[in-house]
């Protein structure tokens, strides 16, 4: 059951764009276009503020370009197809940036109401007010879970990253990973327990 | 904690684990439901994970932010090919001694004190070349300046030297 390090994907499907961007690092820009998104929402939940986490991204794709001939890929058997090393490697330098971040300002996750409206109905107003009440409080329940637990939660349900790439992003063994996010998500049932009934439909 | 209760919460991890790996796949497909273990996962675990598969979005920076900072990709980009580019027709080669083992920049030099002590390994220096030829010509030019300073063609100088060796000692 214990993993001795953590297992780093193999069969890496940006390898392509990751090396015709070390041969011309104009054609990074595949690469930036493809992981802006999951790398913005990772640092906005980690930060709770558009702007730093603008910020933090901005730094991540600056890094990543500036040592991009510094990444290497690890090769091992057996990994899932689709999955990158490449990723896991832009992750990293994304966690280190925002823990920077969250050092310098000592920021901590605050729950943006507005921004958990925007994944509603906007023409349907009572449903509106239930997903966004139960949209807040599943971000507040995350919010509150300790750094590392929260961070496994967000790469796992945000991201969608692999155990495996949670476990190389993170650093930890992929055995330690699952036990992160099964004692969150206990946590975050326990938390939204009390909520459940009468609001679901 | 015991060993036995670490194990079974291992387990459960496990077995969490491939609930969500078809849970997020199921998601992505557009599915219905996961089509896995499910009932082998707790009830609460489960609607926990609905809820967060469900409640927490993926967010996307403005357009405005990611167009401007891909002009800066860019332009640190072209700066980076600048320098590539200009080195192109050359290679750089590291400064190796010849017959020992590769010059380590990083290596601490005072790491082995008896370092000193020991022969190098090198062959002594030689003059070469353009050194040894100068230094025949600079004797040979010293042995013509004196040869000249005793020979002197001035014609009286010739008679003085011929006067004197006629002259009975």
């Amino acid at each position: 059951m214990k993993d001795a390090a953590p297992r780093i994907a193999h069969l890496d499907r940006d390898r392509p764009l990751v090396e015709a961007a070390i041969v011309d690092p104009a054609r990074f820009d595949a690469l930036y276009r493809r992981y802006l998104a999951p790398v913005y929402s990772y640092a906005y939940y980690e930060l709770g503020d558009h702007h730093a986490a603008e910020d933090a991204a901005e730094r991540t794709f600056l890094a990543a370009l500036t040592h991009l001939g510094r990444f290497e890929e690890r090769a091992r058997p057996g990994d899932g197809e689709g999955a990158s090393t490449f990723k896991v490697w832009l992750f990293r330098i994304a966690r280190n940036v925002v823990a920077n971040e969250r050092r310098t300002n000592r920021r901590r996750p605050t729950t943006p109401l507005g921004a958990a409206a925007l994944a509603t109905d906007p023409l349907d107003v009572e449903q509106n007010v239930i997903r966004r009440d139960e949209a807040a409080a599943a971000w507040r329940s995350v919010g509150r879970l300790p750094d590392d637990r929260r961070r496994a939660v967000v790469l796992r349900f945000v991201d969608e990253l692999s155990t495996a790439e949670i476990a190389g992003v993170l650093g930890r063994s992929e055995g330690a990973v699952r036990v992160l996010i099964h004692r969150a998500l206990r946590a975050v049932a326990k938390d939204l327990a009390p909520n459940r009934p009468g609001r679901r439909p | 904690m015991t060993i036995l209760g670490r194990e079974a919460a291992e387990v459960d991890a496990l077995v969490t684990d491939v609930y969500l790996e078809s849970l997020l796949a199921g998601r992505s497909a557009n599915a219905a439901r996961p089509r896995s273990p499910r009932e082998a996962v707790d009830a609460a675990v489960r609607i926990a994970s609905a809820r967060l598969s469900r409640d927490l979005p993926r967010f996307h920076p403005s357009f405005r932010f990611e167009e401007r900072l891909a002009v800066r990709l860019a332009e640190v980009a072209a700066a980076l090919r600048l320098p590539a580019a200009a080195g192109a027709e050359g290679v750089v080669l590291p400064l190796r001694r010849p017959g020992s083992e590769a010059f380590d920049a990083l290596a601490d030099p005072l790491a082995d004190p008896a370092a000193d002590e020991r022969e190098p390994g090198l062959p002594r220096p030689l003059l070469i070349g353009g050194a040894m030829a100068a230094s025949a010509l600079s004797l040979a030019g010293a042995a013509w300046v004196a040869w000249r300073r005793i020979r002197t063609a001035s014609p009286m100088a010739r008679a003085v030297r011929a006067a004197h060796a006629r002259r009975p000692a």
